[in-house]
């Protein structure tokens, strides 16, 4: 399958294309679209069963770093799928850190007191930064687990506990109006935040991230970006102007395509990947309206 | 208000030659503290006294900064809050992506917009973004963010030695000085390249104390950093704050030394030292 995926060229195809300005986010998709849970509104359908986007194996994984650090990156981010299903994730997290501040993302599930006490230790330790980022939708766990599966609200408040209680400081992320329903709206951060700080959380961090039209949510995308409606605008601010995927099967322009063949800019090489990324996604027109970015701040 | 001298402004072909120079950002129209540390920089012997932008923001009465930066003949940058101010923009330019850090800031950049003169806004759409100078046998590049962007942000635990080292490489500099952020730090890289963020002297760097810090550095047989403390009377800043409206956070930092806004862009090990 792999072998057979065009690389794409922004020139030559139908779509505008965002400029590469400069590297400065790695992202790695370790464990591929394999999670523990199947969110409705996944931005890259991953799930528990036969993922479509397979793992890296640890080796991959460190090579890309080993690259982004000659590369000058700034920083690294580990994303799936979920990340703490990988066999190496702890080890993998140690030789990031060494190069750069290191984010991963986790739906929370799948992290015991024993990875949170490692995870202190690693932070600790680290020359760099070290950030958790932990998804829940809401503060009400019926509606959270409507849109992330039974049990999932539970299991992350409780991680997002334990790791408060170890000094981690995780960054709560919240997906806006993820049902759909469009009756979330802006107070979400606010509620988050009081919960938290109800948790007894003294230093909330709360990160709203815009529903994209990817992944299982994949049909509602309508229309494309056009050099129209880009006229005047500055690309150079969308994420993909500075930020790469290494996933299975290639480099790719942002995690939010990871794995698409239209957003694989190389076979492997990270340079080889830095030129323009053409806007092929519905998804696209989500960074453009709301100029988002996947990273911390 | 007249116009300042050329001479003060004009940073952009430098070819200067220091030995000791002293290095603040972040005044946050912060007069009081920016008087304070004028006069200490002078008292130590700096030859030549930088500012990395940043003038407005945060505090009261914006327009009190200007003449101050004119009399101490202060060599100064632009930042994005200056080119903000300057080219009318609705908002900071800050770069902070959260719903709370950007509430206060729209309040903040809302007073100072409206209470810098014309002349002070044009002022500062003249000043240059960068500005390079020899300290000993260093070059040194001075910039408000980063030498490539004018709102990164540096901080010391998210800033990896490899982008270091690009930096240095890029910019072709034995020495990088950049503010932004609000706390200091200096790294020496084992190539003896030193990056120092000078801080803020206009808000206190969330360490429990009033105190704000501006960067001295000299050039003896080895580039010497040393980042001095400046006491100011923020009792008067914070009164001053609360007769203008602004919000009862921001003067509680000053009061106490803790951030209460901006918080969210802190790292985690940055946001830990805090109170909030
Ligand atoms: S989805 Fe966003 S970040 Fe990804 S390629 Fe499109 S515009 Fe760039």
């Amino acid at each position: 399958m792999r072998g057979t995926v065009p690389v794409l060229e922004a020139r030559g195809t139908p779509f505008p294309s965002a400029p590469f300005v400069r590297f400065s986010t790695l992202w790695v998709q370790v464990t591929g679209t394999w999670c523990n849970l199947q969110c409705v509104h996944c931005l890259n359908a991953s799930g528990p069963r036969d993922p479509w986007l397979k793992p890296l194996c640890a080796e991959r994984v460190r090579h890309a770093i080993r690259e982004s650090e000659a590369l000058g990156v700034k920083d690294i981010y580990f994303t799936g799928g979920e990340p703490f299903l990988h066999r190496e994730i702890l080890p993998l997290l140690g030789v990031a850190l060494a190069a750069a501040p290191t984010t991963v993302l986790t739906n929370g599930a799948a992290i015991s007191e024993a990875t949170v006490a490692a995870l202190a230790s690693l932070a600790r330790g680290a020359p760099y930064s070290l950030e958790i980022r932990v998804s829940l939708d809401d503060v009400d766990p019926e509606r959270n687990d409507r849109v992330r599966g039974r049990g999932a609200w539970a299991r992350a408040v409780l991680t997002i506990r334990r790791l408060h209680a170890h000094g981690l400081l995780p960054i709560v992320a919240a997906t806006e109006d993820p049902g759909g329903e469009g009756q979330v709206g802006p107070g979400l951060y606010g509620r988050l935040r009081d919960f938290l700080v109800d948790l007894g959380i003294d230093k909330p961090r709360v990160k709203i991230l815009p529903l994209f039209p990817a992944g299982r949510l994949a049909g509602r995308g309508g229309d494309l970006l056009s050099e129209e409606v880009l006229d005047g605008f500055d690309r150079g601010q969308l994420q993909c102007a500075e930020a790469r995927v290494v996933a299975d099967g290639g480099v790719y322009a942002c995690p939010i395509l990871a794995g698409l063949p239209g957003a694989r800019l190389s076979a492997g090489d990270l340079e080889e990947s830095f030129r323009p990324v053409p806007l092929f996604h519905p998804a696209c027109v989500t960074c453009f309206e709301t100029g988002m970015t996947c990273r911390n701040a | 208000m007249s116009r300042p001298a050329a001479a003060i402004v004009n940073v952009r072909h430098p070819v200067a030659a220091y030995r000791r120079i002293a290095v603040f950002g972040g005044v946050y129209s912060n007069a009081l503290a920016l008087e304070a540390t004028i006069e200490d920089a002078r008292r130590r012997e700096a030859e030549a006294v930088f500012c990395l932008g940043d003038m407005g923001g945060f505090g009261p009465h914006p327009d009190r900064v200007f003449p101050l930066l004119r009399a101490g003949a202060v060599l100064s940058l632009q930042g994005n809050y200056d080119e903000s101010l300057a080219s009318g923009r609705e908002d900071c330019g800050c770069g902070y992506t959260d719903p709370r850090d950007n509430h206060f800031a729209r309040i903040s950049y809302a007073y100072t917009f409206a209470h810098t003169s014309a002349e002070n806004k044009a002022w500062l759409g003249s000043l240059p973004r960068h500005c390079r100078v020899q300290l000993g046998g260093s070059s040194v590049l001075m910039c408000h963010g980063s030498p490539r962007r004018v709102n990164e942000f540096l901080w010391e635990s998210t800033t990896p030695n490899g982008l270091l080292r690009r930096l240095f490489r890029d910019h072709a500099a034995d020495v990088i000085l950049c503010t932004h952020t609000g706390i200091k730090w200096h790294r020496a890289l084992p190539g003896g390249q030193h990056l120092v963020n000078v801080g803020a002297i206009g808000r206190p760097e969330n360490d429990g104390s009033p105190r704000v810090w501006y960067a001295l550095l000299t050039a003896d047989a080895e580039l010497e950093v040393e980042f001095v403390p400046v006491r100011y009377d923020h009792s008067t800043l914070a009164r001053q704050m609360d007769a203008e409206g602004l919000p009862p956070e921001f003067a509680e930092t000053v009061r106490t030394g803790w951030w209460t806004t901006c918080l969210e862009s802190l790292p985690a090990r940055e946001r830990a030292r805090g109170r909030f």
